[in-house]
């Protein structure tokens, strides 16, 4: 046998040129992703580009502008205040979000770029030193959010220096602090994923996480709107910001230093950002060195072997005498029930599921409590509108909000049917071999999608009925609508989402790829309206060309079922044999 | 005369210009384990996935207990059993979990449902571990429950792309003495594997795929007279037969 092997060459232990291995690395694979991207997508790529940089042209532009005319003293003396304590407190106030943002933002990257990526071991196996990794790692986490933030910070602070004639250090020292904070930010953001994946495993933290972050984006944009009464006046805010701006917090120090050094206090300015500068620096190589220990020990990751979720659950039965639904059970097939009870667990245990069945929730939580601080009566007007009107007019107004459990039902629909089938991944194998047919598939689906919409809609119905002061009448009458409407989206929806199902996805968040889930959303955005109007328009029309309301009520009740009937069949029955040959190529 | 429970004809599976699976016919018998072999691409996942009915073939038929796939769906589904080469499962749901969902697909009364469950995790040394979510389980672990899925209702074919791939020695030796017991009891097992030496001590019949098309079917002797220069060992047969003899032999020039 040949023994005679090659000599081993050292490897390179600098860290420096590894990062720079590791992160052309990085930028070849982005590469290659663009140059392997469609044409469409490379245009779009390259418009979405120049409109960036358009915009933080624009930006920089407005913000040279405004604060070059909130420095002149035409405006000072007009207006009688010295806006100067404000414009000093800008870099500040830009800074402090940059840090913070990226401690935030960095925390679901690096889990992911740490633990879910799926490198690591590879990457810790080649010749390159860890902490050139670890790194690349944090630029890796850090860029993208940089590189948003820059779009907005740069342009202010560069702004700012172009209207306060700053001096030419001033610009590159912007820089240089921003990717220090920021990379200061990532560091510990990484401690931060190592204490969170010591407790949870990986998946179930990006779980947790998607769902905090839906949570947190929901109340923002709805935190406006409903937080009117809390909202500090425009005074308060200039207060607060000036009293945050105190040399006491470190954080401060950069924005307060670069304006020091912009209007010639070098001596204060070189201070204050080599103290940031120094912190900085103590702060990525603690964070570093402990994060590259925690890692390489493998204190980070020691529950990802040790611990299991163990789960004991009551399953609805057929013969459960005390469960009053169990003697509905009899009418649906097993493979449908057992499809059905199948989804409702994986929705309920997944909590990336439940952070896009959240939104609509709360959304008609919100706008419950508002019906109810509002007390949902018509405005009385000055009582010169006709009778029939006002008696037409209170109807609709009473339905309108009936038709509010309409629209979060929808909402929830669009996720449930419009990615019922989609929902199952690669999964999908298991139903695929199975002998289940496309109706009882179908079926299930169905089911999946209807009922908890269903169920909501009647709660929001029941709350609103009651709020309303709706009649015994009207709330039997709405029920049926909110049923048969519901049920006509889940039609549509369901089908659509059957014919664009993609079950390629790992990330839950890619699993509508496709435009045919859009399209139905879109439909339903049509139907929606159109099925409900025709179930009320007619109560209302029959005060308008005095007839008995009997009559309106019949009226709708027939347009209303014809469609909402024809919508929840027609589309399910067209796809059936789509479903029949889903995911074959 | 056995009867066959598997069977292929003229089966040609297309993607655009490259042909996959071309002109395959092969039957699987009632009590037998036929391996399934071929190089990585030669078209043996491709064939498995039309025969479980995952792919729509190009054209020919393929029939599981004289059910035609494409035109019985339901009764051939009914009468397979298939252990995918990967493993993905409802990672949300515990093993427990996992195998009512099958029996409740295949549509077994409950009764049923409850002693398989219980003879399955026992056999495959689950029990432990049945409350525990799928996510939670090792490769070995899922591969495990994912045969016992297969299993649940006792089918009449049993088709496994790459079963033992990443167990250790005692449960793959667990999964092949299973496999066995099965085709005794009269079950037709079809798997295909890349360890030519589970394909030699198991498999009653061996059928060889290469580039798309089925090169050699037969027992190990009757392989051995294919083999012109007389050598004995399904390594040997599968490389003179697929055209690795000559990287063997390169191989054996490095040593």
């Amino acid at each position: 046998m040949n023994t005679m092997y090659r000599p081993v060459h050292a490897p390179d232990a600098r860290v420096l040129p590894g990062v720079w291995k590791l992160l052309r690395l990085r930028l070849r694979i982005s590469y290659n992703s663009f140059r392997h991207a469609r044409i469409g997508r490379k245009i779009v790529m390259l418009v979405l580009w120049l409109m960036l940089f358009g915009f933080a042209f624009s930006l920089l532009v407005m913000s040279r502008v405004f604060l070059g005319w909130a420095r002149s003293p035409e405006v000072i003396r007009y207006l009688g205040g010295d806006f100067k304590p404000f414009i000093d407190a800008i870099p500040v106030l830009t800074l402090t979000a940059l840090f913070v943002g990226i401690l935030l933002t960095s925390f679901g990257v690096l889990l992911q770029a740490l633990y879910l990526s799926g490198d690591m071991d590879f990457l810790l196996a080649t010749p390159v030193p860890i902490r050139a990794v670890f790194i690349t790692k944090l630029f890796q986490a850090v860029l993208p959010n940089f590189g948003l933030t820059s779009l907005f910070g740069l342009p202010i602070l560069f702004g700012l220096g172009l209207s306060g004639g700053y001096g030419f250090l001033y610009y590159p020292l912007v820089v240089i602090v921003m990717l220090a904070l920021a990379l200061s930010g990532a560091g510990l953001a990484s401690l931060l994923v190592m204490l969170v994946v010591r407790v949870l495993p990986p998946r179930r933290a990006a779980e947790i996480l998607g769902f905090i972050g839906a949570l947190l984006a929901f109340s923002c944009n709805f935190g406006n709107a409903f937080g009117r009464d809390i909202n500090p006046t425009g005074t308060q805010l200039a207060g607060l910001i000036m009293r945050a701006n105190t040399p006491w917090l470190p954080l401060n120090w950069a924005g307060q230093g670069l304006v020091a050094l912009g209007e010639g206090h070098w001596l204060v300015g070189l201070l204050l950002l080599g103290g940031t500068l120094a912190l900085a620096s103590l702060a990525f190589w603690f964070a570093l060195v402990t994060a590259e220990q925690w890692f390489y020990s493998g204190w980070a990751g020691m529950q990802g072997v040790a611990r299991r979720k163990t789960i004991r659950s009551k399953r609805i039965s057929r013969t459960d005498a005390k469960n009053p639904i169990s003697g509905l059970l009899y009418f649906i097939p097993t493979p449908v029930l057992g499809i059905v009870q199948k989804d409702f667990l994986t929705l309920r245990r997944d909590l990336r599921n439940l952070s896009q069945l959240i939104s609509p929730v709360i959304l008609g939580v919100i706008y419950t409590v508002s019906i109810l601080r509002g007390g949902g009566e018509p405005p009385p007007g000055r009582g010169e509108a006709p009778g029939w009107f006002m008696d037409s007019f209170r109807v609709v107004l009473a339905y309108s909000s009936v038709g509010m459990s309409l629209f979060v039902g929808w909402m929830i629909l669009s996720r449930l049917a419009g990615m019922g089938f989609s929902q199952e991944g690669k999964n999908y194998w298991m139903l695929k071999v199975s002998p289940v047919s496309a109706g009882h598939l179908l079926a299930a689906k169905f089911l999946v999608a209807y009922l908890p919409p269903l169920g909501l809609g009647l709660v929001f119905l029941t709350v609103i009925s009651i709020v309303q002061k709706l009649s015994i009448f009207e709330f039997l009458y709405s029920l049926i609508a909110i049923i048969m409407c519901l049920a006509g989206c889940a039609g549509i929806l369901l089908a659509f989402g059957a014919l664009g199902a993609n079950f390629t996805w790992s990330d839950p968040r890619r699993m509508n790829a496709g435009g045919l889930g859009c399209l139905g959303q879109f439909f339903t955005v049509l139907y929606v309206p159109i099925s409900f109007g025709l179930f009320i328009v007619p109560i209302g029309l029959s005060g308008f060309l005095d007839v008995p309301i009997l009559y309106g009520y019949l009226a709708g009740l027939l347009l209303g079922l014809g469609i909402t009937v024809t919508c929840a069949l027609v589309p399910l029955w067209l796809v059936q044999d789509k479903v029949e040959r889903l995911n074959e190529e | 005369m056995p009867e066959i429970l598997i069977e292929t004809r003229n089966l040609i599976k297309r993607y655009g210009d490259k042909v996959a699976v071309d002109d395959v016919s092969f039957d699987v018998y009632q009590g037998e384990v036929f391996g399934f072999l071929g190089p990585n691409g030669a078209g043996k996942t491709t064939t498995i996935k039309v025969i479980v009915g995952l792919l729509q073939p190009t054209s020919g038929t393929v029939k599981v207990a004289g059910y035609d796939v494409q035109t019985q769906p339901m009764l051939a589904k009914a009468s397979s059993g298939y252990v995918p080469d990967t493993p993905n499962l409802y990672a949300k749901l515990t093993g427990q979990e996992l195998l009512r969902f099958v029996g409740d697909l295949y549509n077994m009364d409950r009764a049923r449902v409850a002693r398989r469950i219980d003879e399955l995790l026992r056999m495959f040394d689950l029990t432990n571990a049945a409350d525990d979510t799928v996510d939670s389980y090792s490769h070995g672990m899922q591969q495990k429950i994912s045969l016992a899925a297969a299993l649940m209702h006792d089918p009449k074919a049993l088709i496994l792309d790459e079963p033992t791939v990443g167990l250790d020695p005692k449960s793959a030796r667990l999964i092949k003495d299973i496999l066995r017991q099965l085709a005794d009891r009269g079950a037709a097992v079809m798997l295909s594997t890349h360890i030519l030496e589970i394909a030699e001590r198991m498999c009653d019949r061996i059928g060889i795929i290469n580039k798309g098309q089925l090169i050699a079917v037969g027992t190990m002797n009757e392989l051995r007279t294919l083999d012109a220069t007389g050598r004995t060992s399904l390594e040997d047969i599968f490389l003179s037969l697929t055209g690795g003899a000559e990287e063997a032999g390169i191989a054996e020039i490095l040593k």
